[in-house]
């Protein structure tokens, strides 16, 4: 059980204190026209709130400041869904957040032994595969999509957990170098260099390229954790190569990318706005519209334009809760994810998960928001933990999971026994 | 650790990189926030203002005018509808948002233009005109100031573009802002030249003959309004007669007036000569087109027609005024024409005062004394009687348009009053299909300007 009684009940205080003021801000300043429906949404997310203050008590860990900041965000996300073209509780998101905190808990579960996890990659593997056939048998014509009646999955998200715990794995195999006619190769990085060719050219295939960055993203990290692994013996020099023929590998992608890619490279969005301009031209209105402060929850007129409540949700939460709100969300996720650094893990395996989990918020943000926002081209993927969809919302949550489980490890071989130099660290909130 | 410890940079690195983007985000938004609000839908436009503070366009769309009150400036004040670009309002709107970051979109914000225009001196000459077209513009050639600037057919821009098929040709634009045939108005600008190259002395002591036509060294014939002719004459009298042989001799003239030199005193003035970009005047986001012309050979017919004010030649009627200030002045400088004297922001303060300024030296001051005391010769003599009460400089022009269909009269000039320092430029469209002479409305022009 929890062993400090006082920050946990500071840390809940201050979840309830944030989302309360953020509920009395949608009944003062909101667009609500029944109070009914404010009252719903608060019964709804300090709900949840409780409910995840108790269910979370159930599992060991040594921390536990991620799950705060995770029910912080997610609530957040509920109320912030919740208001988008007037104040009603956004049920199909509160179920999804759910789904997202379910999905962290298992996340936990799963990656808390890293001995145990390493022994299952085959799996990983293995389920990596059946997704990728999946996605090639299941969703139709080149898309990325699998519609079941009025719910839509889009299996792309679920590789990406699995592909940064690929990458971790394949960090332990460093040292075990075979000589290949000349060379020393580890046979390992050829599978993940494989994995990433085909996750690559499935986008290409799909013609749905928003996500390849978050893919490059966690290999790159990855990448440079195995090379710069203790016992793999790289030099500065195979860094610098493998730096440098990325970039010509991105230049010549860049160069000869598809025309719908083209178009939005060059997308003026101001001559373009009913166009490939369109979005990216409201959201930057919204945002400038709401300015600091915003116009109010469920006041804003982004609400009208598509993908408001995922691609561009950070110009629809500028524009009804201000710029500098929107900036606070973001910090608290940056927080998150930044908790490695205050909390480091313990073992290499965990890092490189945790640095892995880091890449793929980073760059998920960074497309959603800098996209968004015109300043890279728009690509229409999701904020982790804040934008609308299942698929991103659970996948999210079990990222968080990891992280989770990098920060709470369990240090037992897979026969159960303790290891014999078990870190012990003192428990905190 | 250590190894750990490289997991902990990376990780930092994607941070550190992330918030500096975010860091660039939040200000490219601060700064460009009101560029993005201009584009928006929901605009809450200020007000412009006259030089009385009379009402030239409510972005509100709460008050109530009388009918037609704003359709002597619609082409030129314009709207935030997207059918008129080239307008002050369209130019200008980031002025006149009524929008700030910290404040967002304030109903009743007091972000407004105030502009040097004269709105009774500009309904009284766009009145003078009737049912015929043209155009007008005035200005204090001291200050830079413009005081006037009509053009019809025009549009009460609060009543929509409901038949915008329908409308007549010109009536969406200014057309003081769009280059015409200038008539013998040019014929300033060759004087310039002339005077410019030769010098005073040598220009007065010229003398051509016209005999109602002259056939060039082409054998291409140049005829003179004046079918019976001129007789001989000098620089001043052919000025005054508008004579077409003289300036065709003059041109031809290689000796003492070398075509290269009239390209390059062209050039100095402003015109796209030959090839030459087009280019185009500045007025508070009004852009103005600048002249242009074909000078190719001093004995070829498009090129003595082009310096004679027909061929290829093309001026706007707001750069023929600005010539008109450079002459005025005395200083060979034009002042440089504006429409906006300050502007204030959401809250009321003056953000923008408008100063005056020169343009650089187009022709020395001996050479605008010169011109200008040709000018005003021309206008005692020709114009005492119909723009009476003014000591006026001035040179008419008939432009013929339409393959010779049609036939546009103009008359450009300054008030030599240093309590009224007004340059101007009048453009009458097809002047056979009524009776308004330009110098009517120049004088009712120059009697409805209130300076004080």
């Amino acid at each position: 059980m929890y062993i400090n009684v006082f920050l946990y009940t500071i840390s809940c205080i201050f979840v309830l204190l944030s989302h309360s003021a953020m509920l009395l801000n949608v009944y003062f300043n909101g667009s609500s026209e029944s109070t009914a429906n404010v009252i719903i949404l608060a019964v709804a997310v300090l709900g949840l709130d409780f409910a995840y203050f108790i269910i979370m008590l159930m599992f060991k860990q040594r921390t536990y400041a991620i799950d705060f900041l995770l029910i912080l965000i997610l609530n957040m996300s509920v109320i912030f869904q919740s208001c988008f073209g007037g104040v009603h509780l956004s049920v199909k998101h509160y179920i999804t957040c759910i789904v997202s905190l379910v999905a962290c808990k298992l996340g936990y579960m799963i990656c808390k032994n890293h001995k145990w996890l390493q022994m299952q990659k085959k799996y990983i593997y293995l389920a990596i595969g059946i997704l990728i056939l999946a996605i090639l048998t299941l969703t139709g014509s080149r898309s990325m999509w699998i519609n079941i009646g009025s719910i839509s999955i889009q299996p792309s998200e679920f590789i990406k957990p699995l592909f940064v715990l690929a990458c971790a794995t394949s960090v332990a195999e460093q040292q075990k170098k075979h000589k290949f006619l000349w060379f020393y190769v580890v046979y390992e990085n050829f599978a993940l260099y494989g994995l990433t060719a085909v996750i690559c050219l499935l986008q290409w295939w799909c013609s749905d390229l928003g996500s390849l960055p978050t893919f490059v993203g966690i290999f790159i990290c990855g990448f440079f954790l195995r090379i710069c692994y203790p016992k793999a013996k790289f030099s500065k020099k195979t860094l610098i190569s493998a730096g440098v023929i990325l970039l010509i590998v991105a230049l010549i992608a860049l160069r000869f990318a598809p025309d719908y890619v083209q178009e939005r490279l060059h997308a003026d969005i101001w001559n373009d706005k009913t166009g490939n301009g369109y979005q990216q031209s409201h959201a930057l209105i919204a945002i400038a519209d709401g300015g600091w402060f915003g116009k109010g929850p469920g006041n804003g007129s982004l609400c009208n334009i598509f993908a408001h409540e995922n691609d561009i949700v950070f110009a629809t939460i500028s524009e009804e809760w201000g710029l500098l709100f929107a900036l606070m969300v973001i910090l608290a996720i940056l927080i998150m994810i930044a908790v490695p650094l205050i909390n480091p893990p313990r073992s290499y395996y965990h890092s490189t998960m945790s640095a892995g989990v880091c890449a793929y918020f980073i760059m998920q943000m960074t497309l959603n928001i800098f996209g968004s926002c015109n300043m890279i081209p728009f690509t229409g993927v999701t904020i982790p933990l804040i934008s609308a969809g299942g698929s991103s919302m659970a996948t999210s949550g079990f990222m968080v999971g990891m992280l989770i489980a990098a920060q709470s490890p369990e240090f037992k071989n897979p026969d159960g026994r303790q290891y014999r130099n078990a870190p012990v660290r003192r428990r905190t909130a | 650790m250590k190894s750990i410890k490289r997991s902990q940079y990376i990780i930092s690195l994607f941070i550190i990189l992330f918030i500096a983007g975010m860091a660039v985000l939040v200000i490219k938004i601060r700064t460009e926030a009101e560029f993005y609000m201009m584009n928006s839908d929901e605009q809450v436009l200020g007000m412009v203002y006259d030089r009385n503070g009379g009402v030239l366009f409510d972005g509100t769309g709460k008050g109530q005018y009388e009918d037609n009150f704003f359709v002597d400036v619609g082409n030129l004040i314009g709207d935030n509808k997207g059918q008129m670009t080239n307008t002050l309002v369209a130019q200008n709107l980031k002025k006149l948002n009524n929008y700030s970051f910290s404040s967002g979109t304030v109903d009743d914000g007091k972000s407004a233009i105030y502009t040097t225009l004269d709105h009774n001196a500009n309904r009284a000459v766009y009145n003078s005109y009737g049912w015929q077209e043209g155009c007008a513009v005035a200005y204090n050639y001291k200050t830079g100031e413009i005081l006037v600037c009509t053009s019809l057919p025009s549009i009460d821009v609060t009543k929509g573009y409901d038949g915008i098929e329908y409308f007549e040709s010109g009536t969406l634009i200014s057309k003081n802002m769009y280059r015409t045939v200038p008539g013998s108005t040019q014929k300033v600008s060759t004087v310039v030249s002339a005077l410019e190259i030769m010098g005073t002395d040598k220009l007065f002591s010229k003398s051509y003959n016209c005999s109602g036509h002259y056939t060039n060294l082409n054998g291409d014939v140049i005829d003179c309004h004046n079918w019976s002719g001129h007789g001989d004459q000098n620089i001043q009298q052919a000025l005054e007669n508008s004579c077409n042989p003289f300036f065709a001799q003059l041109v031809e003239d290689n000796n003492d007036l070398p075509l290269e030199d009239i390209i390059k005193q062209y050039r100095k003035m402003g015109y796209a000569v030959n090839d030459d970009e087009l280019e185009y005047i500045d007025i508070d986001g009004i852009q103005c087109e600048k002249a242009s012309t074909t000078l190719i050979d001093s004995h070829e017919f498009r090129t003595q027609w082009g310096c004679i004010g027909q061929g290829d030649t093309m001026v706007s009627p707001v750069q023929l005024m600005m010539w008109q200030s450079a002459i005025a002045n005395g200083t060979g400088k034009m002042t440089m024409p504006h429409l906006i004297d300050h502007v204030t922001d959401i809250n009321g303060n003056i953000t923008d005062t408008a100063e005056t300024k020169f343009s650089k030296q187009i022709f020395s001051s001996d050479t605008a004394n010169t011109i200008r005391q040709m000018l005003l010769t021309n206008g005692a003599n020709h114009y005492v009687y119909s723009i009476s009460g003014y000591t006026v400089g001035v040179k008419s022009g008939t432009a013929q348009v339409d393959e010779g269909a049609k036939e546009n009269s103009l008359l450009v000039g300054f008030v030599d009053d240093p309590n009224k320092p007004i340059a101007f430029c009048i453009l009458i469209e097809d002047k056979n299909s009524g009776y308004l002479t330009t110098e009517q409305v120049a004088k009712i022009m120059l009697d409805s300007i209130n300076l004080n």
